[in-house]
């Protein structure tokens, strides 16, 4: 009786820990970060080669779209940092130049290569007056 | 305007609020002072309630039906050029007659339970409990979110419903599925909390409720799987689950009440378990609440997210107060429940479904940790970070291998210890068809790891499904000397609960290989296609035909007619992919699937199409026996309609096996 309880307790902690160190094993490759680039800019370093979500708005005049190759590439900034982007597939529908966006992908000496893109066609952010600064918080707030 | 409906619906709402609070005072007094006068009077108010929800119910129809737009809630949210069904459905297309459409299934299950219950110790207080949930949701129709509230300068046209939901009929299926495996397991709930008040945690609460308890887990297996058909038809990336918090939370409650459903035939046949299963029904419920208040609140981000509002705070408070009651009780009556009995070994009926409650206690962790994780990084650093679907596919892929693992062996078992001879037999059957069917997969070609293993333990589970099959036939044949068939019918016929479970075992394999194959080889590519001209795309070739228009009075659609032909030329389909518009709301990208048995082809619109555009940007996606996950489902689905077609009672396993023998003699005498 008492042999079978320490038998199960031993179970279950090898069982507990086995999961445990596989949860955190995944926790730690698959989260995901979502910056903007003056985040990068900062911290370029441990954002290396992992997947980061990063956010901002499409920088006028930047826009490159190859119809044929269905190829697309633009400056994504956030009145601080800007990145040029690239991204293999055709502009979503509502994506305009100094709408935010959201892009899933890598850095690849210093150019994001991203494989999701997303249109955030917030209507709680308002983009500032000519010459105003950009409100950092309130733009990554209304791109989440 | 002679009739005013929302007022009407107003205090129907608030009347049906004042019926379950009068029943669950009245319930809880008459159950206490054992005073029949009063129970019977909560039992008519639960009737009653039932009533007067059902009359709000129609005054929202008729509200919708005749686009009363000085009822807030059609006002917001529906629109006179929606078709009849739209209409219907639009009562929870959004958050406030969602709410209302759950006060009143809960209420037609109470009023269910009222009358048909047999009177039992547990059942007043049982009663009472159900009619304290009411409660809880007619409180939030009447005061939080009344979706009858009075439009002073009503609009002459609404918005419509969300397009997204009103882009497909299964809106008209999902929603109230899901709703009905909630409030279904809301009854074995009340019970059980039922017996801690009334200190009888025996087997009484679950043997009184084990339909309701299937009942609710069916309704809620169904509508994941409509769920994801939905999401499959709608969202236009060619995949039916993304790991996305609202589909995490329907996932929850549906994995511990898979676990219960297995731990409490252990209390029913060992008196073992009691507290666990006690555990495992509050979580359940809990669960249930928890995912409504996070996908309701805007706390996590979600397509379900009706954005923030009063409704969030009250369904947190409700789940905290049902958590704090329910476990606050289980303590207060642990000595009762404690478990006397103890496990005679692993290798047992009993191990294996001790083992598969494990399994499931384990996922239902991982998908809570995996949901919740991102807002308490948030918390703790302030940075923003998603958990996306590697974690939980490299977190739950192992387990749900050894659910398939267990699901095998686990009915082969005998209660109590297996006989070392019968189990090395089985064994070695089993064994026979994982190898063997493991060993096809890889002769034709799946290198890869999950579908592989899926394969052979889709073997291994057909061989355990035939053993049992065979384990219960041989005798009876070789007693009865009746044809095979008849002695299968009439098998099938007695032993309803046992056959259910296999034909919903069956499906479980045939959703698991779908699953592991549909996300294991799927092919993804953005393709352009001119107008007048084709792309190769697996085996397919695509030509783009045409763009075409369509008005109705509904939406409008502008897509491309693609034609699909095969290797050898010849047309198997015309495809057409489309953006849907419904009034001034967002264009939609509607795909066009083709369902074949082996593989479906998808095609969803990447571009707009104009008369004047020269080509379309479509999203191609090829993926493996998707079709297998529906039919698998339906298999399920039908299973458990099976098993609750037989009668309620449970008779011990050997008893049962004697009589059955006996009956068969009798008949073939």
């Amino acid at each position: 009786m008492k042999n079978k309880k320490a038998l199960y307790a031993v179970l279950g902690v090898a069982v507990l820990g086995v999961a445990g160190f596989l949860i955190s094993q995944a926790l730690s490759s698959s989260l995901v970060y979502f910056i903007l680039p003056s985040e990068y800019a900062r911290d370029a370093q441990s954002f290396e080669d992992r997947r980061v979500r990063l956010g901002g708005l499409v920088q006028a005049g930047s826009v490159q779209y190859d119809e044929e190759r269905l190829h697309l590439t633009f400056q994504v900034t956030d009145g601080i940092a800007g990145y040029p982007v690239q991204y293999g597939g055709a502009p979503p529908d509502l994506f305009v130049e100094n709408g935010g966006v959201v892009i899933e992908g890598k850095f690849q000496d210093g150019v994001f290569v991203g494989d999701n893109l997303l249109v955030k066609h917030s209507e709680d952010y308002h983009p500032p007056e000519d010459g105003q600064p950009i409100d950092i918080e309130e733009l990554k707030e209304s791109l989440r | 305007m002679d009739l005013q409906l929302a007022p009407l619906g107003s205090a129907g709402a608030f009347l049906a609020f004042g019926l379950a609070l009068y029943g669950a005072i009245a319930g809880m007094i008459g159950a206490h002072r054992r005073d029949a006068r009063l129970q019977t009077s909560a039992r008519l108010s639960a009737v009653a309630g039932f009533i007067v929800a059902s009359a709000a119910v129609v005054v929202m129809q008729v509200a919708l039906l005749t686009d009363d737009f000085s009822v807030s809630y059609v006002a917001n949210t529906s629109r006179i050029a929606s078709p009849t069904w739209v209409k219907v459905v639009t009562m929870w297309a959004a958050l406030e007659g969602s709410i209302l459409l759950w006060a009143w299934l809960l209420s037609g299950y109470t009023a269910l339970l009222a009358v048909t219950a047999p009177l039992t110790p547990l059942r007043p207080w049982a009663l009472s409990i159900m009619q304290w949930v009411q409660v809880f949701f007619f409180g939030v129709v009447a005061f939080i979110a009344n979706p009858f509230d009075l439009v002073a300068f009503p609009p002459l046209d609404g918005p419509g419903p969300n397009e997204l939901l009103q882009n497909h009929w299964m809106m008209a299926v999902h929603p109230v599925l899901m709703y009905l495996g909630f409030v279904g397991l809301t009854v074995p709930f009340s019970y059980a909390m039922a017996a801690l008040i009334t200190r009888r945690p025996g087997t009484e609460w679950m043997t009184q409720t084990r339909r309701w308890t299937l009942t609710g887990w069916g309704f809620l297996s169904a509508a994941i799987i409509a769920g994801g058909w939905w999401s499959y038809e709608v969202l236009g990336w060619g995949g039916y689950w993304a790991w996305d918090p609202v589909e995490n939370v329907s996932l929850m409650p549906w994995l511990t009440a898979t676990a219960l459903i297995h731990s409490v035939q252990v209390q029913e046949r060992r008196r073992m378990l009691k507290p666990w299963n006690l555990i495992l029904v509050i979580t359940t419920f809990s669960l249930s609440i928890l995912g409504t208040f996070l996908t309701r609140s805007g706390v996590v981000s979600s397509v379900h997210a009706f954005g923030a509002g009063p409704v969030g705070p009250a369904f947190l408070v409700f789940f905290l107060i049902v958590t704090l009651f329910s476990f606050g009780l289980l303590a207060v009556r642990w000595d009762d429940v404690r478990d006397r009995a103890d496990l005679d070994s692993l290798v047992s009926r009993e191990g294996s479904f001790l083992g598969v409650n494990i399994l499931f206690v384990a996922l239902t962790f991982a998908v809570l940790l995996g949901t919740l994780f991102p807002l308490l990084v948030e918390a703790v650093s302030g940075d923003k970070v998603t958990i996306g679907a590697p974690f939980f596919d490299q977190v739950t892929l192992p387990l749900w291998m050894l659910v398939l693992l267990l699901m095998g062996i686990g009915p082969l078992l005998p209660w109590r210890r297996a006989e070392q001879q019968s189990l090395r037999r089985n064994l070695l059957w089993l064994g026979a068809g994982f190898v063997v069917a493991g060993g096809l997969a890889v002769l034709f070609g799946v290198r890869k790891v999950y579908p592989a293993l899926t394969v052979a333990l889709a073997g291994y589970n057909l061989v355990s499904l035939g053993l049992l099959l065979s384990g219960a036939l041989m005798p009876r044949l070789r007693l009865a000397r009746r044809p095979a068939l008849q002695v299968l019918r009439s098998y099938a016929h007695e032993s309803r609960r046992r056959v259910g479970s296999m034909i919903t075992h069956l499906g479980v394999v045939v959703i698991a290989v779908g699953v592991a194959f549909s996300s294991g080889y799927r092919v993804d590519q953005q393709i352009r296609i001119d107008f007048g001209e084709s792309v190769v795309f697996e085996g397919y070739t695509l030509t783009a035909v045409d763009r075409y228009v369509e008005r109705t009075p509904q939406r409008i659609s502008a897509g491309a007619v693609i034609e699909v032909t095969d290797r050898n030329g010849r047309l198997v389909r015309t495809m057409r992919p489309r953006l849907n518009q419904f009034g001034d709301r967002r264009a939609v990208p509607t795909p066009a699937v083709m369902y074949t048995p082996t593989h479906d082809l998808y095609l969803n619109l990447n571009s707009t199409v104009t008369p004047t555009t020269s080509f379309v940007v479509l999203r191609v996606v090829k993926s493996p026996l998707v079709t297998w996950i529906w039919i698998g489902g339906f298999i399920l689905a039908l299973g458990t309609a099976y098993s609750l077609s037989g009668s309620g009672r449970t008779v011990p396993a050997r008893a049962s096996a004697r009589s059955e023998l006996a009956g068969e003699e009798g008949a073939s005498a």
